[in-house]
């Protein structure tokens, strides 16, 4: 198929290498050409691994890495069957792009956005056909994670959702499918593990070593709620509490904690910053 | 330590009874129950009480475990603080130095450590006591502050919460949600299918006992969930929770 990824980024790079390895045609585009030309040297040095390790041969790193059309041009997008959009969460900035798609690319493109927050109707409200607009939302790192959430917005067509559904199968992923509502599925019920383990350091029931071995051990979770904040990053974190909680008209089981509110504001970060519930300088 | 020839009262509702009278005797202590209570009172060295949905219960039978060792206030009482705090447990009896919390959830095995609450009220030597108790089963401990249902069984039951507030909103279907949660972010089950392991009366009746000591909108019990429990449909051990499970 001819795929479109918007968004030459941290996920829009991934969500590219996602889909060439299972033979998409794919034109990646970004309005900056010098990310342009990291996601390439990142694509190259993805590939080059798999040689080595001896998942691939050298003629299909060769193929894998020429079916990835970089671009700076929407227009070029104009024949693409399936465009995945990845540009920075901001409403105005996907909106018009869906505006733009809508009116380059053939009807029956099905255009879909990786948003993580934003409300799906929302992107598609006023677009031409919106029944083909619909959210795929990949994990951190998109060709690991291998779940994708299939996201309904209102006027999202059932064909259209299991059409996404068939071609998220096809790139070896499991795709799961839910309403447009905030967090989607992943993101909202995940919440109390980061939130209520800060409440419960806020009352000093237990320290953040403490909570996180208790979880680890009595709770056979990977990583324990703090460790994995300075892995995410506690303002990315926060960002995405902060935004369910919006989005719930300030419901109170996403109030959003100000220990971490407080971490962010002193830039204590977590592992990017050397520094978060743990200590990495050392 | 060892409690080998030890003689330990395990009382209470909860599925937690069952797995820890064989984990105890297991470790070669005799297990006892609540009716042997009057022929032992005079050489009984542990009680464990796990009673968590109905707390009128938990009360009748904390009230007589504690009469009838008063004159043994050495005996340490460690009881379920998962719906309600140690304190309020200890608030109960003649003896409230006696008595300790802790929490955990089916199944045992999957524990390597269980966390202990001490109540206010709870004497040092007791917190020793009941923490080389719980070590001797071959448990981790850790030590934490008294607030109903600890740390551990707080974050899940909040977690299954949240999943079934999702759930009744239309927002996925189970599988989704299940599938979700595993493939998204790792965690070891699907919330749903964990709470049908568990036990969805113990669940709600840590989600319901923080919604009532607390008072904040964060614990309000979806109503999925009290309904289910009120319906009987309390997972595996029923053999009907979010999913059917034939015999
Ligand atoms: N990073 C994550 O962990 C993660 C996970 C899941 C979903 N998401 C979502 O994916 C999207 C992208 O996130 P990211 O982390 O990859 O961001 P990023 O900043 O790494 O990449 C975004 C890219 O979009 C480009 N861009 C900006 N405006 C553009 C335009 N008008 N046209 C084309 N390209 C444009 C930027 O140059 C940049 O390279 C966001 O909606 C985010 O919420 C992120």
């Amino acid at each position: 198929m001819l795929v479109s990824v918007i968004g030459a980024g941290t996920m829009g790079s991934g969500i590219a290498l996602v889909c060439a390895r299972k033979g998409h045609q794919v034109k990646l585009m970004d309005t900056n050409q010098s990310v342009l030309e990291k996601a390439q040297s990142f694509l190259q040095k993805i590939l080059n691994r798999d040689v080595e390790k001896g998942r691939i041969s050298e003629s299909e790193k060769e193929k894998i890495y020429q079916s990835i059309l970089p671009t700076q041009s929407m227009e070029q997008l104009a024949d693409c069957e399936i465009v995945i959009e990845a540009v920075p969460e901001r409403l105005d900035l996907k909106k018009k792009i869906f505006q733009d798609l809508s009116n380059i690319c053939s009807e029956k493109a099905l255009l879909l956005s990786n948003t993580s927050s934003i409300s799906i109707t929302e992107i598609a409200a006023g677009c031409k056909g919106e029944e083909r607009i619909l959210g795929l939302h990949f994990f951190n790192p998109a060709p690991v994670m291998p779940l994708v959430e299939v996201i309904r917005g209102m006027k999202s067509s059932e064909e259209n959702v299991q059409k996404v559904v068939q071609f998220a199968k096809d790139l070896g992923k499991v795709p799961v499918t839910c309403n447009d509502s905030p967090g989607f599925i992943v993101n909202r019920i995940a919440r109390p593990y980061y939130n209520e383990s800060l409440n419960i350091l806020g009352s000093r029931i237990a320290t953040p070593k403490q909570i996180d071995e208790i979880m680890t051990k009595a709770g056979g979770f990977r990583m324990g709620p703090f460790a994995l904040q300075d892995l995410i990053g506690i303002d990315i974190n926060f960002a995405t509490t902060e935004s369910v909680y919006t989005n719930f008209f300030h419901e109170g089981r996403f109030k959003p904690s100000r220990i971490q509110q407080r971490m962010v504001q002193a830039g204590r970060l977590g592992r990017k910053t050397g520094g978060g519930f743990y200590d990495y300088s050392k | 330590m060892t409690i080998a020839n030890k003689k330990v009262l395990v009382a209470g509702m909860s599925p937690l009874a069952q797995e820890l009278k064989e984990l105890i005797s297991k470790h070669g202590a005799q297990v006892l129950s609540l009716d042997q209570l009057d022929e032992h009172q005079d050489s009984l060295d542990y009680v464990v009480e796990v009673t968590n949905y109905n707390l009128e219960d938990k009360k009748r039978i904390i009230q007589q475990i504690d009469q009838a060792l008063a004159a043994r206030p050495e005996v340490p009482i460690l009881t379920t603080s998962l719906a309600i705090t140690a304190t309020e447990v200890a608030s109960w009896t003649t003896s409230p130095q006696r008595v300790c919390g802790f929490g955990t959830f089916v199944p045992l095995a999957e524990r390597k450590l269980i966390e202990l609450a001490p109540a206010l009220q709870t004497e040092e030597s007791i917190v020793k006591k009941v923490e080389a108790f719980v070590q001797s089963l071959e448990k981790e401990t850790s030590i934490v502050d008294d607030e109903v249902g600890l740390v551990f069984p707080r974050v899940l039951s909040l977690i299954i919460n949240e999943a079934v507030f999702a759930l009744m909103e239309g927002t996925a279907s189970k599988e989704d949600i299940d599938i979700a949660m595993k493939k998204g972010t790792n965690y070891p089950y699907g919330p749903l299918e964990w709470a049908d392991q568990i036990g969805l009366d113990e669940v709600y009746a840590v989600v319901r006992g923080l919604y009532r000591d607390l008072g904040e909108e964060r614990f309000r019990p979806a109503s999925l969930l009290r309904k289910m429990v009120l319906a009987g449909r309390v997972g595996k051990r029923s053999n009907q929770g979010f999913y059917s499970y034939n015999k």
